[in-house]
């Protein structure tokens, strides 16, 4: 058993798995990020690339780093063994119909809706301007993403916030646009997570006043709403605090038609004919 | 008033409008350019209200004013609600503001009528030329029109908004009459082919300016008055055949406060309107046939969906074999979507497709199971009746108590 380890960097692995192809080893031979494996063997092979060329087609290489980015058991041996299996012919491994296969779509599914829920469900603060030092951030988020997407997701948000400064903190990595280009961090600074977690917002009132006024609590459908916004995420939205008082309001009254209860309360106009 | 206020009365007014789509814009990025916003044709849903409800886009009205008496809506001229105008200038902080947040990708404006049809037009579009023009604001801008509007104004908010629509309200010119009757059907339509008409002169002129490059909608209020699926179907489709519409949306009757006795007091229709989705997607998508769906008068099934329905009446049709039969009816068989059709063929393409491939591509098995052949499966559901096929299949309602009070 070779014991391999890549940091869990997609190009690292590409380099090591080139090798192993090479010496042509069987996906049974090898294993990432095992720790003192039991059946580990001290089978040793050269280090430069081995006598076997392996043709591979450039749409499974965008296939597989997709994949990578997905955090899970398996993460780097199971696309070694897809890999094994188009480069020996068999390119089925690749399509969704394979037991193999099925597993890699299923992850870059994953990968694909973890990127959307940061595009998603990402939120800005605005930070006060500093008035001495070098400027700062204009925006900063805190964002807890189930896998590692953030590097390349973020480029999203270079299109959407033109040339302003902003940063993402996550519990893992971190990105900080400065106007011009793109900076990322694997291991997010403490000095970011600080400033994305503290971040104090007192504009926000007026977001949620739209949140809570634009549900219709005679359609009341919670199930269909979690389906769609995890309860993971609902800590770090601003307005997740409110989902729980809405659902109970509307289940307790507020069902019976569409307008909000305060609403309700405030002093109607009828109009006569002439506006 | 302030503008929280202003928010909380005219969210509470827009609430009824079923879209909020940002879906289909063309491509805008403000990477290295003043303003901010992009559209990729991509929508993005920022946050879902517990009503299951995506928040796309700051839905609002500019002002819930409003001349007519229209008997479904909450913003009537006789109804008793709170009443607010916003300046454009405060949509236009609004939006910029929920949109540095991350919290919308767009704006969704409304209005009920003030004055007159024009000057609500020209409101309007003043709100969209100060976000496109003083903001540079590249983001999704989807503007209702007026349908009683100067064409002109309404080829000018074309060049402005990625979205146009125009409410057709009811399914029926009759109900039209009765429940809306200061509005008219054939303004309506005639708006409809104004929006039409400009996106027809800009489509092969790929250097003119853009005109609702994501196309425009309509909504219909179903459960307001008496019409059946059938009706809003067939008025769909040719909605779709005459104007090219992108989307038809279909809104559940919301009981509204202080409702008048011409409409009904109910809860909502939730599960009609999910089937008429379910319906209408196949009519855009599948190139299923209103007459196919509900040949006849008649309302779609509550405990069976569209698609089900159809393979029940056409049970000649299948079973289908998975390792020849053309995609297209592929596509037909219950439980099998276009995507899992898709990965049918190419798989087909390296080898034979067996049972066991289904299970993996997670088509829902059940739903499927009476209606295909693979080179190891024959169903034995094949031979019973409909009528027993069909009682397995339907949706079970879950058991629900019974209301103390009947």
């Amino acid at each position: 058993m070779i014991c391999l380890d890549c940091d869990d960097l997609f190009a690292t692995w590409r380099q090591q798995a080139r090798w192993l192809l090479s010496h042509q080893i069987d996906p049974s031979h090898v294993g990432w990020n095992t720790v003192a494996d039991l059946f580990a063997t001290d089978e040793h092979y050269p280090e430069e690339i081995g006598p076997f060329q392996a043709r591979i087609p450039v749409a499974l290489i965008e296939l597989l780093q997709s994949a990578a980015q997905y955090r899970g058991e398996q993460r780097w041996s199971l696309l070694y063994e897809v890999l094994w299996r188009v480069c020996h012919g068999d390119r089925t491994a690749m399509l969704a119909g394979d037991r193999l296969g099925s597993e890699l779509h299923r992850r870059i599914k994953q990968v694909r809706r973890e990127s959307h829920h940061l595009h998603a469900f990402l939120r800005f603060v605005e930070m006060p301007v500093a008035t001495e030092g070098p400027p700062g951030p204009e925006y900063v988020a805190w964002h807890e993403p189930a896998h590692d997407i953030l590097a390349l997701a973020s480029e999203h948000f270079i299109g959407r916030m033109g040339r302003s400064r902003w940063l993402i903190a996550t519990p893992q990595d971190g990105v900080y646009y400065d106007g011009t280009q793109l900076i990322h961090e694997r291991r997010c600074p403490l000095e970011w997570q600080q400033l994305a977690q503290q971040a104090h917002d007192p504009q926000g009132e007026l977001w949620l006043t739209y949140y809570s006024h634009i549900f219709n609590p005679a359609r009341l459908n919670p199930k269909v709403m979690q389906g769609h916004l995890p309860t993971r995420f609902w800590k770090n939205l601003p307005e997740g605090a409110l989902i729980p008082g809405l659902i109970s309001d509307a289940r307790t009254g507020k069902q019976r038609d569409g307008q909000a209860r305060d609403i309700g309360k405030r002093q109607g106009k009828r109009i006569g004919r002439s506006v | 008033m302030q503008l929280i206020d202003k928010l909380s009365i005219l969210a509470d007014a827009a609430k009824y409008d079923a879209s909020c789509a940002s879906s289909g814009a063309p491509k805008r990025s403000s990477e290295g350019k003043g303003g901010l916003g992009s559209t990729n044709g991509m929508g993005i849903c920022h946050s879902y209200t517990p009503d299951g409800r995506c928040v796309s886009l700051l839905k609002i009205l500019l002002t819930n004013f409003c001349l007519f008496d229209c008997q479904y809506c909450v913003n009537r001229r006789s109804s008793d609600v709170p009443r607010a105008r916003f300046t454009p200038e405060e949509v236009v902080r609004l939006t910029v503001d929920f949109y540095r947040r991350n919290c919308i990708s767009g704006l969704f404006l409304s209005s009920g009528i003030i004055r007159s049809a024009d000057y609500t037009m020209e409101q309007l579009i003043r709100v969209a030329r100060l976000l496109r023009e003083e903001h540079q604001f590249r983001g999704y801008i989807h503007l209702k029109t007026i349908p009683e509007a100067d064409p002109a104004l309404i080829e000018e908010a074309g060049r402005y908004a990625d979205r146009l629509s125009v409410n057709i309200e009811l399914p029926t010119d009759a109900s039209l009459q009765t429940l809306a009757p200061e509005k008219d059907v054939k303004s309506i339509k005639k708006a409809m082919s104004t929006i039409y008409t400009g996106q027809q002169t800009v489509l092969n002129e790929p250097r003119a300016p853009r005109f609702t490059p994501a196309g425009q909608s309509t909504q219909m209020i179903v459960g307001a008055d008496q019409t059946d699926d059938s009706t809003i179907l067939h008025s769909a489709e040719s909605l779709y055949g005459n104007y090219g519409l992108k989307r038809v949306y279909y809104s559940a009757f919301s009981p509204i406060p202080n409702s008048p006795k011409s409409v009904p007091l109910a809860a909502p229709p939730l599960m009609r309107e999910h089937r008429l989705y379910q319906a209408d997607f196949l009519l855009r998508s599948y190139g299923y046939k209103a007459d196919e769906l509900l040949s006849g008068p008649g309302d779609l099934a509550l405990d069976i969906d569209p698609k089900l329905a159809w393979a029940l009446e056409n049970r000649s049709v299948f079973p289908l074999d998975l390792n020849r039969a053309e995609p297209a009816l592929i596509a037909r068989i219950p439980g099998i979507g276009l995507r899992t059709t898709k990965r049918l063929v190419e798989l087909r393409r390296q080898r034979r497709i067996r049972y066991e491939d289904l299970t993996r591509l997670r088509c829902v098995l059940a739903k499927a199971k009476p209606f295909f052949i693979t080179s190891d499966y024959h169903p034995q559901q094949a031979e019973i009746s409909t009528l027993l096929l069909r009682d397995q299949l339907r949706d079970r309602p879950q058991p629900q108590q019974l209301g103390l009070w009947g």
